[in-house]
């Protein structure tokens, strides 16, 4: 039995020493004393594939470190909850799979219990609200568990006329910086106020966006910081037509899945003019992000298809 | 991921053994070592084999005699248990002592038994010793553990032509973290290396995971089934849910309580001063109570087959037993003793949400499965009509243990016979002394392992600079009731009014169920600790642990006290 103070720089932290958000992080290896004879010390095929899954997972909701849908029964998380145990519980995969299992554990618990469920449900919608208001404050949590459908106000097309914030004042939110109303909070009031504050709006501006969709919609009307060139330039700007701007985001992050090389050439095919200038606004913005680090994080919880390519 | 910083082998420990090239060679073997029998399986490459000694017996008995220089263990000797037992020299139910204090009140009871334990109450170890030529031959539990375990690797070593080193050893789910370290203990003294240590239900629930598996290729449908399991020191129950191979534990719940209860209850049935037998511990007293204890397992055994026993039995110290006892008798008596065993079923069912029509089998193992008011008793209970049949009450545990072993050695069987895994959960709750002299559970009972979860604490006191953080498991709400598994001090905390400080505890179980517990400072709006960490292996008391808990609190009092901060959410 052995006793020992742990210096910061010698040993990984355990999470709850690091991060606040309980929720984003997977926790960091501990440090451990490796027993002899233990299947940590010999070379599994399971191994390295732990290790990897462990980087991957950082970051993921409980339904993406599953790879169920959010809709999912009881019945299929049990079944793909151990599934994965049997390919990376340490039994299997040695000690490597030590720290995987542990979020397995955490999110199955959460995910079988309806109550746990729920609030974690609540949860994640709140720590998207959370995630953004840390960097960019402005992208719309959700009520209850992810549906569908989310409501999206075009910020350019709305003239400020406040109806929608009137009508269901739990949703949208006006923003009076920028002299326009916003989605704060998704299913925030009853169908029937969502229905009349949308049929509200003079100039038809909120739109029934899949969900999929809206991440990319909310992150590309916000104002994105200008390239300067000395005093000319810089500050802030907001894509003209962000449906246009969307999709090419859209096409350029499924080119980038599939041929990175080809990207450029498949995309100019079938390209009119308007939406060459959107791509173009779009792959430079794309780009800032990259440089910033930004995107990297924004694709990180955007859209996540490979989990469950991965796992298979 | 990154190696771990350093590594530390156990001291008894050689490291040729990952150099071998066959992988079967070091498959672990499967121990059950009961509080009176055990046995040894082993994967042989399509299915569990049971061991045999020399005597072709699969079971063997858990006791040890001492003669003249060597001691002799039950596996490998011919002797006559009953001659041996009238005389003093043999010590036997050493599970039901190992790890446990002289203030213990199983040690208590177990001062019947035909050798000497002795106790002074004050939270020592008792003594413990066999009369040989006439001297009282002090021992532990764990040198008669190890002398057993060491008889039962040559055994294997021999008839699987190989070295043994890594075992799978059954335990019973209520042992304590203490009680582990000294079976660990004993292994080390055997030479061998704990791979992993098995509540004795979860074996039997990984053989019910194989058996379904082979039974049924649907991996989709589940089955919940519970598991009974009473041997002669203790009593367990767990409940699993299996499908595809996968058993997965979703309670635990077990006692002290055992066949060796029945029998001293049948003891004092059948000559109700008979704890004053022992109180010289002379020669006749000792042959005396060997005498009724055989005439009292005698009756017990006869009991499951008959409805009424005539007892006649002479103590050679002038008593005379003659006595007719039926099956109701028995039952009225040990009454106590089966209302434990459905309070635990009950609770097991609780613990993991399940109701009784959700339960497809129900599983009795162990050697108190034979006796007809347990059967009656867990079928009651559970609301079924018939028991699960398919396996062998005595073997069930020790067969799963070698299934564990296998699959933890990294076999693989093309037939896809261990393509199993067990997913365990801790049996006990695992926290810290914090509100003055409460239990704080940081991982309750029944959580998945691995498992890690934390709780914020802070001080009790203005300025206070140290603490104490003092780790029990166990399910009492207050400290005393709880089992302690060793302490650490957290020291240079900031100055700061009482409750500013954040103090973290993390506590950190993995698969091989070692606990690591990790403490640090937190000033509010840091996300750094202020100090290093300190991380601590538990538990890391030794003997005499029954008063280290009296001791810290005569030495410090309140002065390092923490209260429990409740999260905002």
């Amino acid at each position: 039995m052995s006793v020992s103070a742990v210096s910061i720089s010698q040993f990984s932290l355990p999470k709850a020493f690091q991060v606040e958000d309980h929720f984003t992080t997977i926790s960091k290896p501990i440090w451990r004393w490796r027993r002899q004879g233990s299947p940590a010390s010999r070379i599994r095929c399971g191994k390295r594939e732990a290790g990897e899954m462990l980087a991957t997972s950082m970051g993921k909701n409980y339904y993406e470190l599953l790879g169920v849908s959010v809709d999912s029964n009881a019945q299929k998380i049990k079944r793909a909850y151990r599934n994965l145990q049997k390919k990376y519980h340490p039994d299997v995969a040695g000690q490597e799979g030590h720290e995987y299992t542990l979020k397995l554990n955490e999110a199955y618990k959460v995910l079988m219990r309806e109550n746990l469920r729920k609030e974690y449900d609540a949860s994640i919608g709140e720590m998207r609200g959370n995630y953004s208001s840390s960097s960019l404050g402005r992208t719309s949590s959700w009520n209850g568990p992810l549906r569908p459908q989310g409501l999206f106000v075009d910020e350019n097309a709305c003239i400020g006329c406040r109806e929608c914030v009137h009508h269901a004042s739990s949703t949208f939110i006006f923003d009076e910086a920028l002299g326009c109303a916003r989605v704060k909070l998704q299913y925030g009031d009853d169908e029937q106020k969502i229905e009349v504050s949308v049929d509200s709006c003079p100039v038809n501006c909120i739109h029934w966006v899949e969900k999929e969709e809206l991440p990319v919609l909310e992150f590309l009307i916000q104002p994105q910081p200008k390239e300067g060139f000395g005093i000319f330039g810089g500050g802030w700007e907001k894509s003209a037509n962000v449906f246009m701007a969307a999709k090419s985001f859209n096409k350029q992050t499924h080119n980038e899945n599939h041929g990175r090389n080809s990207r450029a050439s498949t995309v100019e095919e079938e390209e009119t003019p308007a939406q060459a200038k959107a791509r173009a606004d779009a792959s430079r913005k794309i780009n800032m992000e990259a440089a910033s680090g930004l995107f990297s994080r924004f694709w990180q919880w955007q859209n996540k298809p490979f989990w469950g390519e991965k796992v298979e | 991921m990154a190696e771990p910083a350093y590594t530390v082998a156990s001291d008894s420990e050689t490291t040729g053994e990952e150099k071998s090239s066959s992988t079967f060679s070091e498959t672990a073997i499967g121990i059950d070592i009961g509080t009176s029998q055990c046995s040894v399986a082993v994967w042989n490459g399509s299915q569990v084999e049971l061991l045999k000694n020399t005597r072709n017996q699969k079971m063997m008995r858990s006791y040890v005699t001492f003669k003249d220089e060597n001691p002799s263990g039950g596996v490998s000797s011919q002797l006559s248990n009953e001659q041996d037992m009238l005389s003093g020299a043999a010590i036997f139910n050493m599970k039901r002592l190992i790890g446990r204090v002289d203030t213990d009140p199983v040690v208590h009871s177990s001062k019947s038994l035909p050798f000497l334990v002795q106790t002074l109450g004050i939270g020592v170890r008792p003594l413990i010793a066999a009369l040989v030529n006439n001297v009282w031959r002090s021992t532990t539990p764990e040198e008669v553990v190890a002398i057993v375990l060491v008889e039962l690797k040559a055994m294997a070593e021999i008839q699987l032509k190989r070295p043994i080193k890594n075992v799978v050893l059954t335990i019973p789910a209520s042992f304590s973290r203490f009680q582990l370290t000294r079976i660990e203990r004993a292994c080390a003294m055997a030479g061998l290396h704990v791979l992993r240590l098995m509540p004795e239900p979860t074996a039997v629930a990984l053989l019910y995971a194989q058996q379904n598996t082979s039974q049924n290729t649907n991996t989709g449908s589940e089955k919940i089934a519970l598991i009974f399991n009473m041997g002669a020191g203790y009593c367990d129950v767990a409940v699993t849910a299996t499908a595809g191979g996968v058993s997965q534990i979703k309670a635990l719940a077990g006692s002290a309580i055992g066949g060796e209860d029945l029998l001293q209850n049948m003891m004092r049935h059948l000559l109700p001063d008979s704890e004053s037998l022992l109180t010289s511990h002379g020669l006749d007293d000792i042959k005396s109570v060997g005498l009724l204890r055989v005439a009292a397992q005698d009756t017990i055994h006869s009991l499951s087959s008959q409805t009424t026993v005539q007892v006649d039995v002479d103590l050679g110290n002038g008593t005379k037993i003659c006595k007719v006892v039926d099956r109701g008798e028995f039952e009225e008596i040990n009454q106590d003793v089966f209302d434990k065993c459905a309070s635990l079923i009950i609770q097991c069912l609780h613990d993991a949400k399940v109701d009784t029509e959700d339960v497809s089998d129900v599983i009795v193992v162990g050697g108190c499965s034979y006796i007809p008011k347990i059967k009656s008793l867990v079928k009651s209970t559970c609301k079924k009509q018939e028991l699960y049949k398919g396996m062998n009450p005595l073997e069930a545990a020790v067969s799963g243990a070698a299934l564990e072993g296998a699959v933890a050695s990294g076999l693989s069987d093309p037939f896809g016979n261990l393509d199993l895994l067990t997913i365990q959960v801790t049996p006990l709750a695992i926290g810290i002394r914090a509100d003055g002299n409460n239990f704080v559970p940081i991982i309750p009972r029944s959580t998945t392992m691995p498992a890690q979860k934390d709780l914020i604490f802070t001080t009790a006191h203005d300025n206070q600079a140290e603490a104490l953080i003092i780790v029990y498991e166990g399910e009492g709400k207050k400290v005393e009731e709880n089992h302690l598994l060793g302490y650490f001090k957290i020291t240079g905390i900031p100055l700061a009014p009482k409750g500013v400080p954040e103090i973290r505890v993390i506590l950190d179980i993995d698969a091989s169920s070692v606990l690591r517990v990790l403490a640090g400072v937190l000033m509010p709006g840091s996300h750094q600790p202020v100090n290093p960490v300190m991380g601590v292996r538990m538990p890391t008391v030794d003997d005499g642990h029954g008063w280290c808990a009296e001791a810290l609190n005569r030495a410090y009092g309140s002065t390092l006290d923490l209260v429990t901060v409740h999260k905002k959410i």
